[in-house]
């Protein structure tokens, strides 16, 4: 067993970038400073962990201690994975107060109660946050370390962040147990996924920026004073000021949040110019529109400046950081007004 | 050396081949108006393309299952110089002389010192449209193990095919003693693909380019094979565009039902038995202006880089899979198409 979780701390060493493997052991806090100073910090990747091994089996690490290796990695590292958003409702409006270890003996015992073979390790952060390692075994095989789910939750909070594992049919059992320990009385997904964690509680504990000014000052105004006909300047101008203002209303003049993308599936009607003389279908045309980037926000708030879009751009990308969502399915709305939809 | 053909034709040579690998794009001599391209589909209306074929039972679509779900690479070739396919297991061990002389150089391919490389070389005698095109020519490399000769196991490690489906007008003109097989295509590492390929222009004085497939080939693609009939239950017409010269790249990958897509298709396609320019424009811009309405982005100012259908996928880098055996031959037929376009 001990080469086992010598040989896991070594692979979650392997995975750090090697010049901060020093600072991440030092958080870690197993070894003393002394052993670290023993590390050779000039030799490869592979021979650093080597070595870090070594140093810990010599000090008998523990699942503990593995374990908190990897939430500390995590907690640096959150991009690595993605993250889900659960909404927990109460029925009554009383505050309980929290008991963070009442809250971890609760959790565990819901999920042993089901399943005995679970690793479970909790950590708390400065800021509130409580983090919660899982690593599921089966009935018949023990816990499975390289296969976890993360659970991100700020106990003042009704918003869970959670990574679930490959291993999702777990999922309900850890929702449940998420509930339990928490005194809430239900759960559910928000439909709001991403690689960056921080971006997601911006999202949900509305910290990104939400002051719609309408009249700030165009930053171009200076650059377009070139001596062309002064009309086509202003058409232009104006155009751009246009541009300018309904995009600071959709998006604000803030950075925005970071996702990395956003889904639609599509079920609406599909209605041409009369003059293509095509497809005139009664049932909804069935689409899957995914929107990627590096930095979702920022790209979709740019196309209609740079002439990819129109201005307003569309409520449904818009209102992504509004309706905290990023999984949506677009229906045709029913109602009076053709060309409006919902999202259900 | 190959002789018979203008002395530029060397050094035009030598210069392609160090670019053979790399994903440049063509430099666009090749490429012109869709004139000649279409010379050879007589009695068709101008910018107009035969509906792909369908292959028929006896065609023995199984045979060409090894095609199937892989990653083609596609070049085009000029026409070969004193090829026979009479000769192509002497063409095997010269070629086989050839990889080992240039592992000896240390130029190319690290091997271990008790592997070897296996070269096969055999027609593909289904792969053709007509009786006129020459049958397609296969290049297997195998790793073979050469410390127990007797129960050797070789493992494919690349593979590369020649053909040509309907090459009609570069056959028809083609000088005596040149072979035409314009469209090369190759799954595994480049540095054998370079080698192989300078092997064949050194034997036969042809000439290899990257073959790049431009967003309006790629519109076509879309279009036939969201036509083509399937049996079992397909995959989604999936385009994938890229928005350039955003400060934060994106993608925006929007597919469609395959039987919406279908019966969109179905109504745009009048022409009887050929599908015209202006029926593709018309089946794109239908899919632009429903995107339009729910998102107000104008996709047809982005760059289409990649199409999906359940018949085969195509990249704008001039990389293809195939999906179907039975649309083989048509894809193929395209592809020849383009690659003719190139080298003329």
């Amino acid at each position: 067993m001990d080469e086992v979780i010598v040989e896991y701390i070594r692979r979650t060493v392997l995975k750090i970038p090697r010049d901060e493997i020093m600072a991440v052991l030092q958080k870690w806090g197993f070894l003393s400073e002394a052993q670290l100073q023993t590390i050779n910090f000039r030799q490869t990747k592979e021979g650093i962990s080597h070595s870090v091994a070594q140093l810990c089996e010599e000090s008998s690490a523990d699942l503990k201690q593995a374990a908190l290796l990897d939430i500390i990695y995590n907690h640096i590292y959150p991009n690595k994975r993605v993250w889900s958003v659960y909404h927990m409702n109460k029925t009554g409006e009383e505050t309980d107060f929290f008991d963070f270890r009442d809250f971890k003996k609760k959790f565990r015992r819901q999920i042993q109660s089901a399943l005995i073979n679970v690793t479970i390790n909790f950590r708390e952060y400065e800021d509130n946050a409580i983090w919660i390692r899982i690593a599921w075994g089966t009935p018949y095989t023990k816990p499975n370390q390289y296969k976890t789910s993360y659970v991100v939750y700020h106990s003042q909070t009704p918003y869970v962040f959670i990574s679930a594992s490959v291993l999702r049919s777990n999922l309900p059992l850890l929702c449940q147990a998420m509930v339990v320990a928490s005194n809430y009385h239900d759960i559910h997904e928000m439909e709001l996924r991403s690689h960056c964690l921080n971006s997601l509680k911006d999202i949900v504990f509305k910290r990104y920026s939400q002051n719609f000014q309408t009249n700030y000052p165009l930053q171009e105004r200076n650059v377009l004073t070139e001596n062309v006909d002064l009309r086509i300047n202003d058409e232009n101008r104006s155009e751009k000021e246009r541009i300018y203002r309904l995009n600071q209303e959709s998006f604000g003049n803030g950075p925005q949040p970071k996702l990395d993308f956003a889904q639609y599936k599509l079920e609406t009607m599909f209605k041409s110019d009369p003059k293509w003389d095509v497809l005139e279908k009664k049932e909804p045309f069935r689409c899957l529109v995914k929107f990627s980037s590096p930095h979702l926000l920022e790209s979709l708030k740019s196309l209609a400046p740079a002439g990819l879009a129109d201005a307003p751009l569309s409520p449904l990308l818009t209102c992504i950081p509004q309706k905290a969502r990023n999984y949506f399915k677009i229906r045709e709305k029913k109602s009076l007004h053709p060309g409006s939809f919902v999202s259900p | 050396m190959a002789g018979g053909r203008p002395a530029g034709s060397a050094i035009e040579m030598e210069g392609a081949m160090r670019t053979l690998p790399s994903s440049g794009r063509p430099s666009g001599t090749g490429w012109q108006s869709r004139g000649p391209l279409f010379g050879r589909n007589y009695g068709l209306s101008p910018g107009s393309r035969l509906l792909p074929p369908r292959c028929q039972e006896n065609a023995d679509p199984q045979k060409m299952a090894f095609l199937l779900r892989k990653q083609w690479t596609l070049y085009s070739v000029s026409p070969l110089y004193k090829f026979s396919s009479a000769d192509l297991k002497d063409y095997a061990r010269m070629l086989g002389v050839f990889i080992a002389a240039e592992k000896q150089k240390g130029l190319a391919v690290d091997v271990d010192g008790e592997l070897g490389i296996k070269v096969a070389m055999s027609g593909l005698p289904e792969l053709r449209g007509s009786e006129q095109d020459p049958a397609a020519v296969l290049v297997q490399l195998s790793l073979r193990s050469s410390v127990s000769p007797k129960n050797s196991e070789e493992k494919l490690i690349w593979s590369g095919w020649f053909c040509c489906v309907a090459g009609d007008d570069l056959l028809e003109n083609l000088p005596e003693n040149f072979t035409c097989l314009p469209l090369f295509l190759v799954n595994g590492a480049e540095s054998y693909t370079a080698i192989v390929g300078s092997w064949f222009q050194k034997t036969f004085d042809c000439c290899f380019r990257r073959l790049a497939i431009s967003p309006l080939n790629l519109t076509w693609m879309a279009a036939m094979w969201t036509g083509c009939k399937v049996d079992k239950n397909t995959a989604a017409t999936e385009l994938l565009f890229s928005v350039p010269h955003l400060p934060q790249p994106l993608d925006i990958s929007y597919a469609i039902h395959p039987e919406d897509a279908k019966a969109l298709w179905d109504t745009v396609q009048k022409t009887p038995g050929e599908i015209t320019q202006e029926e593709v424009d018309v089946f794109m811009e239908c899919l632009y202006s429903h995107f339009h309405r729910h998102f107000k982005i104008h996709l047809s100012a982005t760059k289409l880089v990649k199409v999906s259908t359940g018949i085969a996928s195509a990249h704008c880098d001039g990389i293809i899979k195939f999906l179907q055996s039975q649309y083989l031959i048509g894809v193929l037929m395209l592809l020849t198409e383009l690659a003719i376009s190139q080298i003329q």
